[in-house]
């Protein structure tokens, strides 16, 4: 009996985050079937549905998704790895983040955004921009965060590490780097959020194929619903990076009561 | 390197059938900045003895045992392990801290096996080993975390063993423990180091602490060793043992009085009048030199009280006393 109980208790637990986008769908819906909303301004879900059910049949959806995905991923691996590389070296070597940190701080107020008629200007209005603009939007969150997850580490622990004969490589895989992992994932997943902003936003304004290239091109042809879709898959894309980010402190962190369960 | 130089000694500790370091420390001098905090400090300690040193906070008695173990760098003086200098040997040097400082992101066995190299199931096999001589074997795959204080300190203990370790440093290991995992761990400290047979020196506040474990106890006051007692007790000593008690009030009263001849701040004085106001009260004290007031909280006056008459210390603190020159 406690256990049917306790059954119904999960089920409805795990029903309840998805009450109100439930009922928004079915209002919203509602209003398009009676015609209260115009399909031009909204259209109604099913719509959206169908459109991605067709284009993803013809193949075009899976190939914007895909040029869309590769695109965050390689501007991410080269703007995080930068800012992980650089935030490493600053936070390990005084003497680096002396000469270093205060040019990267001044760097790091520009906002990427302001640089689009420049990158323009520098690499035209191919690949290379928005690659760039990602990079350079990520690079900085990653680094603000492994810079300061590196200092933060127990000084307590770094001695003991030392007096137990560690220095060097093995010092910094026992006790640095686990140390400054969980504020270094903290900069990886607000890096993740910045990426889909500014994927948006380089794809909206030049591209021959992408989400962005798909929803501007749909613009012009008045489809809304295709609009829409194109939205919905940055939400879901964006919520994947965010869910794949959260695996990797699970797994990381899981020695930390407060990501995973322990053991 | 490191481990070359260890396995090394270790032959040559084989050799000499010796597990224990000698140390010999002389006119060893500790600055921080303007403050000197080891006054040319000279102290011999025999190979496998287990001496504990007792004394106030700040005496010193820390910034020995991290000169000791090669943590900071001595201002003046040397330090002689076995007649060498302290660096050839400081891989045979292993230090307890008061908190665990374990890794929270290893297990426990990972924990013990910090810094060893070697075939993984061979280093598993003695990290297992060493947690089974502390009791620990079964919790080997846990966090950390999950420990209790005297568990983690007992996987910090297997982590120094590990490394067989011919001098053992204990910086107040116990003090944040409760009384009763205090004393399982002073009898599990002891009964591995007769087993061990390393050099052992014990920082320690609790002076029952030291009689309870050490052959020897030092008092350090001000940078200087004022007291120096061989422990004659035989082994396992029990708290409530007469002689026991006796030689532990015997190192209390030592401690108290070399605080009370030492004049430096201090006059020994009678109290001759209690003024209690709502708030702050005032006693008056007449020492020798003349009469002392001294402002007390009434809320500590009515928790201590004190008579007319007590006889009492007044201490205070070098930096707050102000000199004028007189005409």
């Amino acid at each position: 009996m406690s256990t049917r109980n306790g059954f119904l208790q999960r089920a409805w637990n795990g029903l309840l985050p998805w009450l109100v986008p439930i009922g928004i769908l079915l209002v919203w819906e509602a209003s398009a079937r009676f015609g209260w909303l115009s399909v031009r301004i909204l259209p109604e879900p099913v719509a959206v549905v169908k459109a991605g059910v067709t284009l993803a049949a013809s193949g075009e959806l899976w190939q914007h998704v895909k040029v869309s995905a590769l695109r965050a991923t390689t501007g991410f691996a080269i703007g995080g790895g930068l800012g992980l590389l650089l935030g490493l070296l600053t936070g390990s070597f005084r003497k680096l983040e002396i000469a270093l940190d205060t040019t990267l701080q001044m760097i790091r107020n520009i906002p990427p955004l302001a640089l689009i008629p420049l990158v323009i200007l520098w690499f035209g209005i191919d690949e290379t921009a928005k690659l760039f603009l990602i990079a350079f939007g990520v690079f900085f969150a990653v680094y603000v965060n492994t810079f300061h997850g590196i200092r933060s580490v127990d000084p307590a622990l770094i001695e003991m590490g030392k007096s137990y004969g560690l220095s060097g490589w093995p010092l910094y895989r026992e006790v640095i780097l686990p140390g400054a992992l969980s504020s270094i994932l903290v900069g990886v997943r607000y890096a993740l959020g910045f990426m889909w902003v500014i994927l948006i936003v380089a794809e909206t304004i030049s591209a021959q194929a992408g989400i962005g290239y798909m929803t501007m091109n749909a613009r012009e042809f008045l489809q809304t619903d295709v609009v829409l879709l194109g939205i919905l898959l940055y939400a879901v894309l964006g919520k994947l990076a965010d869910v794949a980010a959260r695996l990797l402190e699970r797994r990381w962190l899981k020695w930390n009561t407060a990501y995973g369960n322990g053991i | 390197m490191n481990i070359d130089t260890s396995e090394l000694n270790r032959v040559k500790a084989a050799v000499a059938e010796t597990p224990g370091l000698r140390i010999g420390i002389g006119r060893l001098i500790k600055r921080f900045g303007e403050r000197q905090v080891l006054h040319g400090l000279d102290l011999d300690i025999d190979a496998g003895q287990l001496v504990a040193i007792v004394g106030r906070s700040g005496c010193g008695k820390s910034t020995l045992l991290r000169l000791l173990a090669g943590l900071d760098e001595a201002s003046g003086g040397d330090i002689l392990l076995d007649g060498h200098a302290e660096r050839d040997l400081i891989g045979d040097v292993r230090m307890m801290f008061q908190d665990a400082r374990l890794l929270p992101w290893r297990t426990v066995i990972q924990n013990v096996a910090l810094g060893l190299t070697g075939p993984k199931t061979e280093i598993r096999e003695r990290a297992l080993a060493v947690l089974a001589q502390v009791g620990l074997a079964d919790r080997a795959d846990e966090w950390p975390n999950r420990l209790s204080g005297g568990q983690r300190q007992r996987v910090a203990l297997a982590r120094a063993l590990i490394h067989r370790p011919r001098l053992l440093l204990l910086d107040e290991p116990l003090g944040a423990l409760d009384a009763l995992t205090r004393i399982e761990m002073q009898r599990l400290i002891e009964q591995i180091w007769r087993q061990h047979q390393f050099t052992a020196v014990l920082v320690t506040h609790d002076v029952s602490e030291a009689v309870a474990l050490a052959d020897r106890i030092l008092l350090i006051e001000d940078g200087r060793i004022t007291l120096d007692e061989t422990v004659q007790l035989a082994r396992p000593r029990e708290h409530g043992e007469a002689q026991f008690a006796r030689l532990e009030s015997r190192v209390l009263k030592r401690l108290m009085t070399i605080e009370a001849i030492n004049s430096r701040n201090q006059i020994l004085g009678k109290v001759t009048g209690i003024l209690v106001d709502s708030v702050l009260s005032e006693v008056q004290i007449l020492t020798e030199a003349g009469l002392v007031a001294a402002t007390v909280l009434t809320r500590s006056l009515a928790e201590q009280p004190l008579e007319l008459g007590a006889e009492v210390l007044a201490t205070f603190k070098s930096n707050e006393v102000v000199l004028a020159t007189t005409a």
